[in-house]
């Protein structure tokens, strides 16, 4: 494949960057992909505790019935940047800044195709995320219409204040951002890999990227043309939305849905591909089935783009559009299980160490694996009829995102913290954050199946004191506090390990991918001397030179 | 165990249906649960490597066998749901068709209007049925999207301003039955209840005739000063009672409150001095209520609420 | 490869707006509407000038690969000059709605109308800016030839934008009419 797309000659002088000793302004001027990795992570990790105090506020005022704590108002905010920004501004950008750390070095690569278009996408992505938060400042307050902004409700006359304007063109500048990432991956992916490194032998990591990248350079722009629609109904008095006007208020569904479907895919396939490098490592197994599990995320992308209208079951669009998106929604479902099957069977017959990694990825195994059956339930639009709308669904996102995407994040940062920082994270503090998570991710979040179960619509900023459902709600609230206190352990370990960890070396985990043959951070250039590339663990056919993984393979 | 309500307590054949379905479903998933649980605790226990043993274990690649079978199995079981899902549909929300609506309910910022063309009878948020008749619903919305979800006896359906929807609604048994507004519909989305009467058929058609009573305007005493109040004190610009002037709708029809539960959409149980603290201060109770507090002095509201509850 | 999956990516942001502008077509009952409010003959022309252009751009290539730097220049600046005609065009004609008092707020027909021309306009004005940026180093003596990879992806810009306007004017003004 990399001799049909030309390569992109490499740059006879060295990319300009400033000295690592010039401190602040070398970081905000870096080109260099792995600042820009390394930025992205702060920054979001800046945004998730952002995001989690407005978790905590709402379940504080939802902790008991008929509560006082927040307003209407201002709980209507909190859902909403909650939302926004746990999806937009920490989930997304955190798996587009991994992989914009490690896919060139994953492919031997000295930086992305375009180092500056990269840079871009960081601050487009930081000062959108800025833009959004700005509008707590106003006078009105941030945006209260929801993550996903249904109209008419977003729109004037029903609402008035700018929070929904800063947040659209805050997202905007962000979504512009993501776009050129997608971009960057995917040229990066095509023409940078090193040779001998077909795309048959490129890490899961990287084929989850690509597949991503897709996924963004299509949605993105759907759900940027959205915003537009919805910034020139507010700021102009368009039609687009408002149907007293002529609009349609579930042409905006369709749309944000067809963006937000793919999004949550955009959201997890990275978390997998962590997963499919953590595994194999920690069970000193190759991955089980590599091409399956690489072309059922091809599936999942394909089938990601016919599945949007399983969001609007309730919205009355006929029994015969339900069925057919019931069906792409459970079909979707069997190439995710596919993936799941081979991480087990990757795991079957190995020797597992359970460091703190290996921890996060197999409660990810169970905990995603919850997630992903609520969801099958919830593709079955009658099903869908009961529970919609419900607490039913906040607990089966949270399964996916939180239990899915956040445990591989962790895994993955426990498992990459070395290779980036030189250092090794302690593991005990790395078991008390994982039991701490296990413990306060399920007590917040598995009682809110039967609390949607039993009739508690979700948004709502009070609710009556039916049976059970304040003590269950002050359960749920407990559990917060609880994951609360586990991230504030994880960020202990972060701070106590850049300081003191143990110096980590080139390959501390004894891993196979590219990343693990250089030094620990990388130089600037990141190889000295590129191994040759014979197969899918260049490092384990190094070391094993007499039980390579691809015995056949010509030499390059 | 007290009843727990929603799913749990299915009271009309759709809802009956949904839950087996439901009940169904997850059996399917505990199934699947468990075989992933046991095979990763198995793992656990069987494959930890032991402090010490370097020796890298047999390295697998993979089996076409394997993947063909754990392709093919959950693909079966995708095909068995759908087509239940498909059966389960057209049992619980079969199509309208010409029927004409017995029951057409329009969302409102933050409360329910209710109107029952083939009585003419117009009231809000409480919902009367009578028990065993499938009544067909049909959905608008005057303002922004709202959605009537009683878990106990129906499907959810969003009342979508600009596109109506229809539903069947039944109850099996008689009882009172609460729900909720389930799409957010801005500040006072948590407190748009529904509730839902079911009675016998003579029950029911008793209080068909009490609210189709339009009330004499009383003459005397505080609720004639309360007649006169509301006329004045703009109450009209808003509410209607049928045999007055007042015939706005921006907010609920007001002629038989005195008839209903709760006020306020579900807020405040209904009993007069509720009512007072009510008309005292409604942004009390209900932020964001677009009825503003009219600053109406104790002697006004006595008297608006003797003739609310005068209204028979 | 950089510009071809950025103008496939931008396809899809236009896309939603076509389709907006489709799902409203003959909703309207009364008020303006495509029918008895545009002129495809004029803006047909117009449109004509944008097609050309596509053409005189791939004859600028050509002459760079033939190494004539000369004519290189010269098909640059026809090019923008009929892409700067047929901005000129759509600029009287949103004049003339306007005037009519058919505007964005309007009703459905003024919001997906002047949303879709006005977002493909701003895609053309772009590349015009692309374009003049091209010619100024041009002038400056830079795109000697053969191969230039600026004038490429610009090329490719330019017909992606012809090409959205093709569909727009087809979906908006041949659709109406027909």
């Amino acid at each position: 494949m990399s001799s049909r797309f030309p390569l992109v000659p490499e740059n006879a002088e060295s990319l300009p960057t400033l000295n690592e000793s010039e401190g602040m302004l070398s970081w905000v001027a870096s080109i260099d992909h792995k600042q820009i990795g390394i930025m992205y992570l702060i920054c979001t990790a800046v945004f998730f505790f952002i995001g989690g105090i407005e978790a905590l506020l709402m379940r504080v005022q939802l902790a008991q019935p008929e509560n006082h704590f927040l307003s209407p108002e201002v709980y209507n905010q909190m859902f909403t940047m909650h939302g926004t920004t746990m999806i937009f501004l920490v989930a997304m950008p955190f798996l587009i800044g991994a992989g914009v750390y490690l896919v060139p070095l994953m492919i031997g690569a000295r930086d992305m195709a375009f180092p500056r278009l990269n840079a871009l996408s960081f601050w487009l992505f930081l000062f959108g995320g800025i833009l959004v938060y700005y509008s707590f400042l106003t006078q009105s307050g941030a945006s209260d219409v929801g993550w996903f902004a249904y109209s008419p409700l977003s729109e004037k006359p029903f609402s008035l204040n700018k929070g929904p304007t800063y947040w659209a063109l805050g997202l905007l500048a962000a979504g512009i951002g993501s776009i050129a990432s997608g971009l960057n991956n995917i040229i990066t992916i095509f023409t940078l890999r090193t040779p001998g490194m077909t795309l048959r032998r490129v890490p899961l990591f990287v084929w989850m990227i690509l597949v991503t990248s897709f996924l963004i350079i299509i949605a993105m722009p759907i759900i940027g043309s959205a915003f537009a629609m919805m910034l020139i109904d507010r700021l102009l008095g368009a039609a687009f939305f408002t149907p007293a006007h002529g609009g349609s208020a579930i042409l905006w569904q369709h749309f944000f849905w067809g963006f937000g479907h793919p999004e949550v895919y955009i959201l997890v396939l990275p978390a997998f591909g962590i997963i499919s490098e953590v595994i194999p490592v920690f069970s000193r197994k190759p991955i089980y089935g590599y091409a399956f599990v690489a072309g059922s995320t091809v599936a999942i992308g394909l089938l990601s783009f016919g599945v949007w209208a399983h969001h609007m079951f309730a919205v009355g669009l006929g029994n015969v559009a339900n069925a057919f998106f019931a069906l792409v929604s459970m079909l979707i479902a069997v190439p995710t299980g596919i993936k799941i099957f081979n991480w087990v069977a990757t795991m079957w017959g190995g020797k597992i160490h359970f460091a703190t990694p290996m921890l996060f990825a197999t409660a990810f195994i169970i905990e995603f694996v919850i997630g992903g059956l609520t969801g099958v339930a919830i593709a079955s639009a009658p099903l869908d009829w009961t529970v919609t709308d419900s607490y039913f669904i906040v607990a089966h996102f949270h399964y996916t995102i939180f239990g899915g995407t956040v445990f591989a994040i962790f895994a993955g940062i426990y498992y990459w913290f070395p290779k980036i920082t030189g250092r090794m994270m302690s593991e005990t503090l790395g078991k008390w954050h994982f039991w701490l998570t296990i413990v306060g991710f399920n007590m917040t979040f598995f009682i809110q199946h039967f609390l949607g179960v039993m009739g508690m619509p979700r948004r709502t900023y009070t609710y009556h004191d039916l049976p059970y459902w304040g003590s269950m709600n002050l359960l749920s609230t407990i559990g917060a506090f609880i994951l609360a206190i586990s991230v504030i352990v994880f960020i202990l370990n972060v701070i106590v390990s850049l300081r003191k960890g143990n110096v980590a070396g080139d390959n501390p985990w004894n891993a196979w991918t590219l990343e693990w043959a250089t030094s620990s951070p990388p130089p600037v250039h990141n190889f000295d001397l590129v191994p040759p590339v014979r197969g899918r663990r260049p490092l384990w056919d190094l070391a094993h030179p007499d039980m390579p993984d691809e015995p056949n393979a010509k030499i390059v | 165990m007290e009843n727990l309500g929603g799913l749990f307590n299915p009271s009309s054949p759709q809802l009956e249906t949904m839950a087996g379905l439901t009940y169904y479903m997850i059996g399917v998933a505990v199934i699947i649960l468990a075989i992933i649980v046991i095979a990763v605790t198995i793992i656990i226990i069987r494959f930890r490597k032991k402090p010490g043993d370097d020796v890298e274990p047999y390295q697998e690649f993979g089996s076409l066998k394997l993947e063909v079978v754990w392709t093919i199995i959950p693909l079966g079981i995708v095909a068995v749901l759908f087509l239940l899902t498909c059966n389960t549909m057209r049992a619980v929300s079969p199509p309208a068709g010409d029927k004409e609506a017995d029951l057409v309910v329009i969302g409102h910022q933050w409360w329910w209007e209710l109107r029952y063309p083939k009585y003419g009878i117009i009231t809000a948020n409480e919902v009367h049925l009578p028990v065993g008749k499938n009544l067909l619903v049909r959905l608008e919305s005057i303002d922004v999207i709202h959605d009537f979800w009683v878990p106990e006896l129906a499907r959810k359906m969003d009342l979508v301003p600009g596109h109506p929807n229809y539903m069947w609604l039944i109850a099996s048994e008689p009882g009172v039955y609460l729900g909720a507004c389930a799409e957010f519909c801005g500040d006072q989305h948590a407190n748009m209840r529904i509730r839902i009467i079911a009675q016998e058929e003579d029950e029911f058609n008793e209080w068909v005739k009490q609210q189709q009573v339009i009330p004499s305007t009383p003459t005397s005493g505080q609720a004639a000063e309360g007649a006169q109040l509301f006329q004045d004190m703009a109450c009209m610009n808003c509410h209607t009672i049928f045999g007055t002037p007042a015939a706005a709708r921006v907010g609920p029809n007001l002629t038989h409150l005195s008839d209903r539960q709760t006020i306020g959409a579900g807020v405040l149980t209904n009993t007069p001095e509720n009512l007072t603290k009510w008309l005292t201060n409604p942004q009390k109770y209900k932020p964001g209520a677009y009825m503003p507090n009219m600053k109406l002095s104790n002697s006004e509201v006595k008297s608006i609420v003797a003739y609310l509850e005068a209204l028979k | 490869m950089m510009v071809g999956f950025f103008v496939a990516s931008e396809s899809f942001f236009f896309l939603m707006l076509i389709l907006a502008y489709v799902n409203f077509h003959g909703s309207q009952v009364d008020g303006p509407t495509a029918v008895n409010s545009l002129n495809p003959i004029v803006t047909g022309i117009f449109s004509l000038f944008l097609l050309a252009s596509s053409f005189t751009i791939w004859l600028a290539g050509k002459s760079l690969k033939n190494k004539n730097h000369r004519m290189l220049k010269f098909w640059l600046l026809v090019t923008i000059l009929f892409g700067a005609i047929f901005i000129f065009g759509q600029g009287i004609e949103w004049a003339g709605l306007i005037e009519k008092n058919i505007t964005i707020s309007r009703n459905v027909f003024g919001t997906t109308f002047f949303s879709l021309t006005g977002f493909h306009g701003f895609h053309v004005c772009v590349g015009l800016i692309m374009l003049s940026i091209l010619l100024g180093l041009a002038l400056f003596g830079d795109f000697k030839g053969p191969k230039s990879d600026a004038v490429e992806c610009v090329s490719i810009y330019w017909h992606f934008v012809d090409g959205v306007w093709i569909v727009v004017f087809s979906v908006i003004y041949l659709w109406a009419f027909l």
